[in-house]
């Protein structure tokens, strides 16, 4: 048993959180709202600099856990560029990265990108894609914009395969979402200690830290699911798509949890545009509902389970 | 990364779910029932580990044990919750009052009690809780009180499983004024076949034998009964809590019954409201959720280190896993009734279940308890990716 990223991974996250930080931190995102034309290359040169777009998650262990630990730090930043999407591209299609979609309602915080990127369904279709429309301003749209989705593959044949394609957006997508919940946690905490109501800092009230715990256990269970779908993907378990969706239903639901708890211990300055969980906060909306939310991706996962279960310690025993 | 916990744990797990089923007959719902086979099930259950050297297999080869891993206790946890907790009140003797003694016991001590916690043929019971000594358990009354003899103890403890079966009492009790509480209290090792000593079953809704009264008036104890140092048994309350970091695997028992519901229910699944079976599958991923963060405990104890908030947080998600699976396997039996003979009993261990697990944000430390340690560890210290 080896629950924990490489040291390596781990270290090359801090150094991409380091980076980032460096390239502007919590700014990064303020001015590529204001600028969305400027949002690839306040990250993107970064993230190049460490030789993130050479990484190939699907070529080895540690450079999928490498990758895993850079879209954590992403998150951290909410960093205004789809890393996990870009890191996800197929090797053998010309494109810049990969989104997971919907065949019904395909989108994506692609708006302003130039790509060309493409789009892979829940059930393994691939296709080119185009931006719908012009781009509505990112404040209100956190750079999600309608895709049209042109076929890639001529046959559904290799679908099935493709799969793997989607586990690890799936996958990826949640470790970003992680980064988020680790950085809304931590502002929350700053926060508590800091604020003093009725003479006293907020994190002193009962009230306050039972609130706190009860987001704390959430962000903790999505580290421990995301290392799980990681492994998955890793040792090419044939579980490892239901084990992504296990991780991405967790990740939403808590996402919901923490950030509710988040913007409440915050208070009304949790809303506003100088606190840096509203950020955060907004632009963790995009990871939560797509490419389904927390219904949508319940359905999908209960339909894949079916009546076997999901994939532990007691799948396949007979109840006798 | 490597999430398996290789070949011979999946062995011993395979071992273990053999003698289950060969010693353990399928309508078995835990020793404390107010049938008396139940009990003697799991008296010979024991037995059988034993003889297989598994009860104590955690233990240290030179006290009968052969120092097992982490992962091989982990499963042994697993497996044994997950089956009714086939060793009865057993576990408590194995699990954190034999290492006690090994620890801090003289060698009389070793040699009196030890032998036959390894043998599977004594029942020990912890006599902490009193009445007004619940999650602030320092605030304890029961006074061992010294005379030329030794010490007179009278006092009440409360809540204390296993009471009316038990052999012995790890009891603790004041034995001195410290500047602070905690100071004070010494643990004695007591027979429970002592006439000072009475028990009264206190009867439940979770079931009978699982907790009791017990009462001391002017119970003998002398220096051999004493554990560790006079005034120091805090320090050792500390120790047996620290043993009982991850605590019983609830969610294996949930994981068990989630993954065969669909089994259990046949034809009648695919009926069942589609939101319900959206439940049920959410309820699993929170299931692995709780197994996976006892591993985060246990592998960070592998590594000689203690953090208080990954167990105060597994605490918190694996009891809150325990009551809400309750309801959804619930819901699931009182819509699609399993019907035959493996039908009927699994609507006994999910009635079980559920009855069990309104104890579980109160029994072993109360939730709110686990809410205050882990509040105290978040504030202090920010969390990191590990």
């Amino acid at each position: 048993m080896n629950i924990d990223l490489s040291d390596e991974a781990l270290e090359y996250g801090r150094t991409a959180q380091a980076a980032l930080e460096a390239a502007g931190g919590d700014k990064l995102l303020e001015d590529a709202e204001l600028e969305p034309a400027r949002r690839a290359s306040l990250v993107s040169p970064v993230l190049a600099e460490l030789g993130a777009w050479e990484l190939d998650p699907r070529g080895s262990a540690d450079e999928l856990e490498a990758a895993a630990a850079l879209c954590r730090s992403a998150g951290w930043w909410a960093a205004p560029y789809p890393v996990a999407e870009r890191l996800c591209r197929p090797a053998d299609l010309p494109v810049d990265g990969q989104v997971v979609v919907t065949g019904t309602a395909p989108a994506a915080p692609l708006a302003g990108l130039a790509g060309p990127w493409s789009a892979v369904t829940l059930d393994g279709r691939r296709f080119r894609v185009t931006p719908r429309g012009p781009a509505r301003p990112p404040r209100t749209s956190a750079f999600v914009t309608g895709l049209d989705l042109t076929p890639v593959d001529a046959d559904a044949d290799g679908a099935a395969e493709r799969l793997a394609d989607v586990t690890l957006g799936l996958v990826l997508g949640c470790w970003t979402l992680l980064g988020m919940l680790d950085r809304a946690m931590a502002l929350t905490r700053a926060h508590v200690l800091e604020r003093q109501q009725f003479g006293q800092p907020l994190a002193r009230f009962q009230g306050v830290q039972f609130q706190l715990t009860d987001a704390e256990v959430e962000r903790a269970g999505v580290a421990e699911l995301a290392g799980y779908a990681l492994w998955s993907v890793q040792a090419r378990r044939p579980e490892a798509f239901d084990d992504a969706l296990a991780l991405r239903l967790g990740a939403v639901e808590a996402a919901e949890t923490v950030f509710r708890i988040c913007h409440q211990l915050h208070g009304a300055m949790g809303f506003c545009d100088e606190t840096t969980l509203s950020w955060v906060s907004r632009y963790s909306l995009p990871l939560r509902r797509l490419p389904l939310g927390r219904a949508g991706t319940e359905d999908v996962l209960t339909r894949r389970l079916g009546r076997r279960g999901l994939d532990g310690l007691f799948a396949g025993e007979s109840f006798e | 990364m490597d999430f398996d916990m290789g070949a011979d744990v999946a062995r011993l797990r395979r071992t273990l779910r053999d003698l289950v089923e060969e010693h353990v007959p399928p309508d078995y719902l835990g020793a404390f029932t107010h049938d008396p086979a139940d009990l003697d099930v799991a008296q010979r259950f024991c037995r059988v580990l034993a003889d297989s050297g598994l009860l104590c297999l955690a233990w240290p080869p030179e006290f009968g044990g052969r120092g097992a891993s982490l992962w091989e206790q982990t499963a042994v946890r697993e497996e044994m919750w997950a089956h009714h907790e086939p060793r009865g009140a057993q576990y408590m003797g194995v699990n954190w009052v034999g290492p006690t003694i090994m620890r801090h016991g003289t060698e009389e001590q070793k040699a009196r009690h030890l032998p036959p916690i390894a043998a599977g043929e004594v029942i020990w019971c912890q006599g902490f809780s009193e009445p007004d000594a619940g999650s602030d358990l320092a605030s304890l009354r029961t006074a061992a009180v010294r005379d030329d003899a030794g010490w007179l103890v009278n006092g009440q403890k409360i809540w204390t499983s296993y009471a009316t079966m038990a052999q012995w009492c790890f009891l603790l009790a004041r034995t001195s004024k410290g500047e602070r509480k905690q100071q004070g209290l010494t643990v004695f090792l007591v027979p429970m076949s002592d006439p000072a000593i009475e028990v009264r079953p206190i009867p439940t809704m979770i079931g009978p034998h699982h907790l009791n009264e017990v009462f001391f008036t002017d119970l003998r104890v002398t220096e051999a009964d004493v554990l560790g140092t006079v005034d120091e048994g805090w320090a050792l309350v500390q120790e047996v809590l620290a043993f009982e970091r991850v605590g019983i695997a609830r969610y294996a028992r949930c994981e068990r019954l989630l993954q065969a519901a669909p089994g259990a229910v046949g034809d009648a699944w695919a009926e069942l409201p589609g939101e319900l079976r959206g439940r049920w599958a959410r309820m699993l991923v929170h299931a692995r959720r709780a197994r996976l963060l006892a591993y985060r405990v246990i592998a960070t104890q592998g590594a000689g280190r203690v953090r208080p908030v990954d167990s105060a947080a597994y605490r918190i998600a694996v009891t809150r896993l325990d009551q809400e699976s309750a309801e959804v396997l619930t819901d699931i039996v009182a819509l699609a009734p399993p019907t035959g003979v493996a039908g009927a009993r699994f609507q006994r261990e999910v009635e079980e279940h559920a009855r069990y697990s309104v104890s579980a944000t109160v029994a072993s430390g109360s939730i709110e308890m686990q809410r205050i340690l882990l509040a105290r560890a978040l504030l202090a210290n920010p969390v990191t990716a590990s």
